[in-house]
């Protein structure tokens, strides 16, 4: 029983994670019907980057900061290149290829200076072996560290777009780009500024992550983001609730599947998952069906 | 004053608009007539910046706005309501008022804002917690009006008002028009399919056939003109 709750605890904390990876996806989904591929190398870069200048003797607050924040400008940077130019020419898909290409050119660059094996990610907090007691289970303070970062962050989102002039527009933007232009919304800056928020998670969810496993390689990321957009489909593309429950119950699947089968069996259960949420929900528990305008 | 002179649409090889000019004075109602398809949505999206202008200028009061993007002008007093009850409907209607006067006000603040506009349509008032797509197309009309007037615009666009709506409701909503322009005395712009509704409170009109201007004049005049709609409007 004991080891069934840890496991499913685990899971939630991870879940959080992936809740914080849909979330991203989602933001500049919202406003520009896009999903950025590229965004699981946005994690990996937030993880090398704290561990570059961690090396290179900035202190642990500014050097994750500055990783988040390089990961914020890298998101406009794809945008700049690899979705705008694609959606002049109408209902073109070609970003799902350039924004993969973006991801990779990133996953290339990375391996070319640290090369492809995994970089030990230091403890920044708290240690792998520091444990709280939660009603009688044993914690990890890492996990608990990451549930709750994941927590506040997804409110302090709910609120920021239920209740500020730009979380009304990003909103706006996300409905009918065209009637909030009408109304003196800038909507390129809400599109840039959706980026950059959508980067900053990913870089705070790649800190996270990458402190829990604690190695990182070029690869990281790509796996996390995968679980991020079925946990983002789950839940239902665009409601903050259904990323976290949808990150959550994937995150639990994936730790029981792993406890109890087989640690390789947690990808298949997260595309077992998907699967069986586009046959049965394609618009996810929480979503709205896509209204698509004439 | 709002001028367009040699105005040109393009939508790829189509020309929707060809080289218009047109003329809107201060504080009167210009209806701007035509079948489907003969530019009048065009024309007043080129006005309001959400398509290009391939030629010609737009100015207003003497300053050449047909550059900007259409967030500025709408900051410089333009209101363009367009066609097919577009708002946003996951919002509430305060919410909806509330996106249309925030990025645009002028120092009031939004509840005196809002208070005027619920005087002119008291039935808002009691729906003001409701999500916009739950409204019927008439209140759907009056929260697309109220937002486009929340921040009072020297201009306002707007693109086939009465369209799918019932008669009782679109005299209400042609009456807000007129009652608009007399008391605020702002520059009304009014494209409609429905030619004797439009000229019974417009003071001037123009008629658009595939893209051109072919006839001007004034409201009154095109009213008693029984030629007008055999020939331009479709029958």
């Amino acid at each position: 029983m004991e080891f069934t709750l840890q496991l499913a605890f685990a899971g939630v904390c991870v879940g959080s994670a992936y809740a914080l990876i849909a979330m991203g996806l989602s933001l500049t989904f919202w406003t520009t019907r896009t999903l950025n591929f590229g965004q699981g190398s946005l994690l990996m870069v937030g993880a090398v980057a704290t561990v570059a200048l961690l090396g290179a003797g900035v202190p642990a607050v500014a050097a994750v900061a500055l990783a988040i924040a390089l990961a914020g400008a890298l998101m406009v940077v794809a945008e700049r290149v690899a979705i705008r130019p694609l959606l002049k020419s109408g209902d073109s898909m070609g970003w799902v290829v350039s924004t993969l290409g973006f991801g990779l050119f990133l996953q290339g660059f990375v391996a070319k200076f640290y090369g492809s094996q995994a970089i030990a990610f230091p403890s920044l907090i708290f240690t792998s072996l520091d444990f709280v007691d939660v009603f009688g289970i044993q914690v990890s303070a890492q996990y608990l560290a990451v549930l709750t970062l994941s927590v506040a962050l997804m409110v302090a989102m709910e609120i920021f777009l239920l209740r500020s002039a730009w979380g009304r527009a990003v909103r706006a933007v996300s409905h009918d780009a065209d009637v909030a232009a009408l109304a003196g919304i800038p909507v390129r800056r809400v599109v840039v500024l959706s980026f950059v928020a959508s980067g900053a998670l990913a870089g705070v969810a790649g800190v996270m992550v990458a402190q829990i496993t604690g190695t990182v390689d070029p690869q990281f990321g790509f796996n996390l983001m995968v679980l991020g957009f079925v946990a983002a489909v789950f839940g239902g593309m665009g409601s903050i609730v259904g990323a976290l429950v949808g990150g959550i119950a994937l995150g639990v699947a994936e730790k029981l599947a792993g406890g109890f089968i087989s640690t390789a069996f947690g990808d298949a259960v997260a595309f077992a998952i998907l699967m069986a949420v586009l046959a049965i929900r394609p618009q996810g528990l929480f979503g709205r069906r896509e209204m698509t305008k004439v | 004053m709002l001028e367009v002179t040699g105005l040109v649409v393009r939508y790829g090889s189509i020309e929707a608009v060809r080289d218009c000019d047109l003329t809107f004075d201060t504080g009167t109602i210009t209806a701007i007539l035509g079948a489907n398809g003969a530019g009048k949505s065009s024309l007043m999206k080129a006005i309001s910046g959400l398509v290009p202008a391939a030629a010609g200028t737009i100015r207003i009061d003497g300053e050449d706005i047909t550059a900007l993007h259409a967030h500025r002008r709408a900051r410089l007093g333009i209101s363009h309501a367009l066609e097919g009850r577009r708002l946003f409907h996951s919002m509430s209607v305060d919410e909806n008022l509330r996106v249309a006067w925030e990025f645009r006000h002028r120092g009031n603040d939004f509840k005196t804002a809002s208070d005027r506009v619920f005087e002119r349509f008291p039935m808002l008032a009691t729906r003001r917690k409701t999500p916009a797509g739950l409204l019927s197309g008439g209140q759907q009309q009056m929260v697309i009006l109220s937002a486009a007037l929340i921040h009072e615009p020297r201009y306002l666009l707007l693109d086939e008002p009465s369209l799918g709506l019932a008669p009782v409701i679109v005299q209400q909503i042609f009456a807000a028009i007129s009652a608009v322009c007399r008391d605020s005395g702002t520059t009304i712009i009014l494209s409609e399919h429905v030619a004797a509704l439009a000229l019974s409170v417009a003071h001037q009109a123009y008629v658009l056939k595939q893209g051109k201007v072919v006839r001007k004049g004034a409201a009154s005049a095109l009213a008693v003109d029984a030629s007008l709609s055999a020939a331009y409007l479709g029958g």
